[in-house]
């Protein structure tokens, strides 16, 4: 096959160089964490962090150089390929922290779930694309869809991992609004919900009621679970301005942050740069979810607009949440910021997704309407 | 591909221009939100969060300071610091603290349920603080510990300092000892600068002068991590130690005095007539000061407490005694002040004299004939003595024992001390709703009946006798040293009155106090050894009845109940010309004075005089027996 040159023309290196100059920042953020860490012998963080940018950056060309429509052509394959890999974590997983969540591979831990993500995006696309109805969905329309979501967020839910469970439900959420729900069909839906979620509590581990009520008063068991929050507070607030420098934020470098390399990663950018820096991170993303709608919204095919919103949904919410999270607006759910927290997995399913946002992107232009 | 196309020709991206409008807002919205709750945190809050910060990571650890020494008069270490260990559990690093005290319980062959109790006492204190378990731990078992210390998280070995009384039971009583401060003495306004777990003066001069030898904590600002372990020393305030006490005890005479003492209980103080200074104070039975370093057992502490010879108490200053015959040196000088008598005045002793309508006997069953005033305090006569007390009459014998500092305290300072004693008729009837009897005064007369004295009083009386009048108030701190010597703060000696006695008699009395000694048929006989090195002595006996027994009875001393047995009593001051030294003797049931109690006094003046003879010689003799360091002897 012979590359058309006019995809190199429209290739989007704002888009590239954004996201590269976001992931060296968090991989500057993980050096400092494990700055202290006389953990000797094994590889620092963010050395195998540095790796997995390189396997996401060979794996986003591979995802903006394959033709997003054959992709979304081969969406179910895709997405029985997660399934499969979801139904077998459950069965040879390896349990970490009291849940089963990752896959060896080869010598690696890949964490399936991340890739739920993309699968679902796709999926998702293939079937919306194929039952335009020319007007909102209605809840018969919905069922289908409900039906792809619910497998997998199953499947991670019975990990457990609850966080990127319900980050899946409201992921594929946000495309099918995105596309129109009937004012019926919502209501039935958040009836459902609503119905459901005093049940929902009793699936929950106590561990996790624990976080949940813990959210509310973090000052509840502040030694306990509430000491995530509290002590993440601590060291954005402790931050100021200007921040303490890099290196040497207290909270973090003498280990009073817990999870400060994955959840709770951003507490110690904050620490250490300050409302300044912190600010310009801000930006970068804000900067990258409204680059990202702007490729959905200039897509010239409906596939390529739902798999750019998707994306961009993935980065926004994974953002969002995450920040909610540790500065205590939201219960410490185990969504990791993306591009900073330490996860291959994460890195490389990001990654994918900038690929696609690339292949939209860059192929706007050959599409003929 | 037609197919394809074809449902490409139905999109329209206008379709979705609104919902990305409206989804631009809301990302907008949701970054401001975040930007906002950041702005919060960071620049609002900033402040206090960055204080909690700091407090997660720095701590204070107070050091300690060393506490003053001790000095005796010629330098001499009476008390030093010495390191010791102790054994203290973090219990935050061991899993299951009850776990690891049974492991070091079975290393030390110890029982591990009072460290439990001692962690439980300290359960509200901060993380990561260490809790003392034991103290004073011996070198044997720290060994142990330091090699099993993989087993046993979270315990941990400090060295701490602790006091050396290097002169042990021998000085107990007037040094004292300390230990940790009291929840009482806590909540008590006057020393509310100490925290809990402070070392405090408990007894003696670790009590009186308790804040200049304790110098002020200093401190260690301290990083820690999140398991409170030090990263870091921020800054330090080094402890300022305390001040050394030099005292004007002579470790010397305090050995020698001790020495001297063999007796059960009792007491022996020494002292300088010319400035009231304490040279010596011993109080047996005695007890180990460096006990209490590790934190005295329950069990020793009881046995101490219920002993019944009170081994705790400093008899010197506690100790309440009958002044027996020692009073008539009082009563002898009213007579003389008073006009009452002339020191030709004779009275005829025949073993008993009758007062009124009742009969009293003279110690010497066979009479002293007849006696004037010298012979009646060589001999220590009754007799005289009550025909002269019932003269004088009980308030004017009251008015003058006052004025010799008896029956108030002396001033010295030392925790518990006594007024002792002297009865008046307005004192009776106050106290005992009863009108004074004749027949007291006579008892008075010879420092029996009511009157209750102090070693250090009566000794403080006789003082002020053998300097020509002026009574000094006891005078124990000579000087307060800055710890590296430099500067020092000398305590004077303070008169506390003179005497109303003209020259004249008071020589005459210490006339008659030599005589005790040097005359014959005088009661103190027995120190006239000491003329064989040129010393002498005045002195006086005393017999203090503790009950009243029937004479004719228990002639045999052993035969009477040892609490029934009469205190025997000496005082006495030399060289007679110009006195430097003042000896008091207490011996509890011991018995006769003359017999027990002045034996030990003539060994201290011996030892004392024979010393300072070797002392003026050129060379060789400069070694002190009780010197700290060894050096050439």
């Amino acid at each position: 096959m012979k590359i058309d040159r006019r995809l190199l023309i429209h290739f989007d290196w704002v888009l590239l160089i954004l996201v590269i100059f976001i992931s060296l920042g968090g991989i500057l953020n993980l050096y400092s964490t494990g700055h202290n860490l006389a953990a000797a012998g094994s590889k620092p963080l963010f050395m195998k962090q540095l790796y997995w940018l390189g396997v996401g950056l060979c794996l986003m060309g591979v995802a903006a150089a394959v033709d997003y429509r054959f992709m979304v052509r081969h969406a179910y394959w895709v997405y029985a390929g997660i399934v499969l890999l979801l139904v077998m974590v459950l069965f040879f997983g390896n349990v970490a922290n009291g849940s089963q969540r990752w896959l060896s591979v080869g010598g690696f831990s890949v964490q399936p779930s991340e890739f739920a993500k993309i699968g679902l995006i796709l999926v998702l696309t293939r079937y919306i694309t194929e039952n335009q109805i020319g007007e909102a969905y209605e809840i018969r329309n919905l069922l289908v869809p409900f039906g792809l979501v619910l497998i997998p967020v199953l499947l991670i839910a019975r990990q457990p991992d609850l966080g990127t469970a319900l980050f899946l439900v409201i992921l594929s959420s946000s495309i099918v609004f995105f596309i129109g729900v009937k004012r019926k069909a919502l209501l039935i839906f958040s009836g459902a919900g609503v119905t459901f979620m005093p049940l929902f509590w009793f699936f929950l581990k106590d561990y996790q009621k624990d976080r949940v009520l813990t959210f509310f008063n973090p000052e509840r068991d502040p030694l306990g679970a509430g000491y995530h929050i509290i002590q993440s507070v601590i060291a954005i607030g402790s931050g100021g301005f200007s921040g303490k420098g890099f290196l040497k934020g207290t909270q973090s470098q003498l280990k009073f942050l817990p999870e400060q390399q994955t959840d709770f990663v951003f507490s110690v950018f904050a620490e250490e740069w300050g409302f300044a820096g912190v600010i310009v991170l801000l930006a970068l993303f804000l900067f990258l979810v409204l680059w990202g709608v702007r490729i959905a919204r200039n897509s010239r095919d409906l596939s390529g607009t739902l798999i750019a919103f998707g994306v961009t949904a993935m980065f926004f919410w994974g953002c969002f949440i995450n920040l909610c999270m540790v500065i205590g607006v939201l219960p410490v759910v185990g969504i990791p910021l993306p591009f900073f927290s330490y996860g291959g997995s994460s890195m490389v399913a990001m990654m994918i997704g900038i690929g696609l946002l690339i292949n939209v992107s860059m192929r706007r232009f050959i599409l003929q309407p | 591909m037609a197919k394809e196309n074809a449902r490409l020709t139905k999109y329209d991206p206008g379709t979705f221009r609104r919902r990305f409008d409206a989804i631009v807002w809301v990302v907008f919205l949701a970054f401001f939100f975040i930007a906002g709750k950041l702005w919060f945190f960071q620049i609002i809050r900033g402040g206090e969060l960055k204080q909690r910060s700091e407090s997660n990571r720095i701590r204070f650890q107070e050091i300690k300071p060393l506490r003053g020494l001790i000095l005796d008069r010629e330098g001499n270490i009476l008390v030093d610091n010495t390191p010791s260990f102790d054994v203290s559990m973090i219990p935050e690093m061991a899993k299951n603290s009850r776990e690891v005290l049974e492991r070091l319980a079975l290393l030390e062959n110890e029982n591990g349920d009072r460290w439990n109790k001692q962690l439980k006492r300290n359960g509200g204190r901060q993380p990561f603080v260490p809790v003392r378990i034991e103290r004073d731990v011996s070198w044997r078992d720290i060994a142990l510990i330091e090699m099993n210390a993989f087993q046993l998280p979270g315990i941990v070995v400090d060295v701490v300092p602790v006091r050396d009384y290097r002169f042990g039971e021998t000085a107990a009583h007037i040094l004292g000892y300390v230990g940790e401060v009291g929840s009482g003495e806590l909540e008590g306004g006057m020393i509310a600068q100490y925290r809990p777990g402070d070392l405090v003066g408990k007894m003696g001069i670790e009590r009186i002068v308790d804040r200049e030898l304790r110098g002020e904590s200093g401190g260690e600002q301290i990083e820690v991590n999140v398991s409170g372990r030090k990263i870091r020393v921020l800054g330090v305030k080094p402890p300022q130690p305390g001040n050394t006490v030099v005292l004007t005890l002579s470790s010397d005479l305090q050995g020698i005095s001790w020495r001297a003492f063999k007796e059960k209980a009792g007491s022996v103080v020494v002292m300088d007539p010319r400035d009231g200074s304490v040279l010596a104070m011993v109080s047996k039975p005695s007890y180990d000061p460096n006990l209490f370093n590790r934190g005295i057992s329950g069990e020793e502490w009881r046995n101490l407490l219920e002993d019944p010879l009170c081994p705790l108490q400093n008899r010197a200053v506690l100790g309440l005694y009958p002044p027996g015959s020692l009073f008539k040196l009082i009563v002898a000088t009213a007579g003389l002040e008073e006009k009452v008598v002339s020191p030709d005045k004779k009275v005829f002793c025949s073993g008993f004299h009758t007062v009124g309508d009742r009969t009293f006997r003279c110690w010497s069953r066979y009479g002293h004939g007849s006696v004037d005033l010298h012979r009646a305090i060589v001999e220590s006569c009754d007799s005289y003595f009550y025909e002269l007390g019932a003269q004088l009459g009980v308030d004017t014998i009251a008015r003058y024992a006052f004025l010799f500092g008896l029956g108030r305290k002396s001033g010295i300072g030392l925790p518990g001390e006594q007024e002792g004693l002297v009865p008046s008729r307005e004192w009776k009837l106050r106290k005992m709703k009863e009108p004074w009897q004749i027949g007291e005064t006579v008892a008075l007369a010879i420092g029996q009946g009511f009157v209750l004295t102090t070693p250090l009083q009566l000794l403080r009386a006789y003082c002020a006798v053998a300097n020509g009048g002026i009574l000094f108030r006891p005078r124990i701190v000579d000087r307060i040293q800055s710890p590296d010597g430099g500067s020092f703060r000398v305590i004077p000696p303070e008169i506390d009155g003179y005497l109303p006695v003209e020259p004249a008699h008071l020589k005459y009395l210490k006339e008659a106090l030599r005589g005790t000694v040097h005359e014959d048929r005088g009661t103190g006989r027995v120190l006239k050894e000491l003329e064989t090195i040129g010393v002498r002595v005045c002195g006086k006996t005393g017999t203090a009845q503790v009950i009243k027994l029937p004479q004719e009875e228990y002639r045999d001393a052993e035969q009477i109940p040892y609490k029934h047995r009469d205190h025997a009593l000496f005082v006495c001051f030399a060289p007679y010309q110009e006195p430097e030294i003042a000896v008091m003797v207490v011996v509890e049931h011991g018995g006769g004075g003359g017999a027990v109690a002045a034996p030990i006094a003539r060994q201290i003046l011996m030892e004392y005089f024979m010393g300072k003879k070797n002392r003026m010689l050129p060379a060789g003799g400069g070694t002190l027996p009780f010197a700290g360091t060894g050096g050439a002897g």
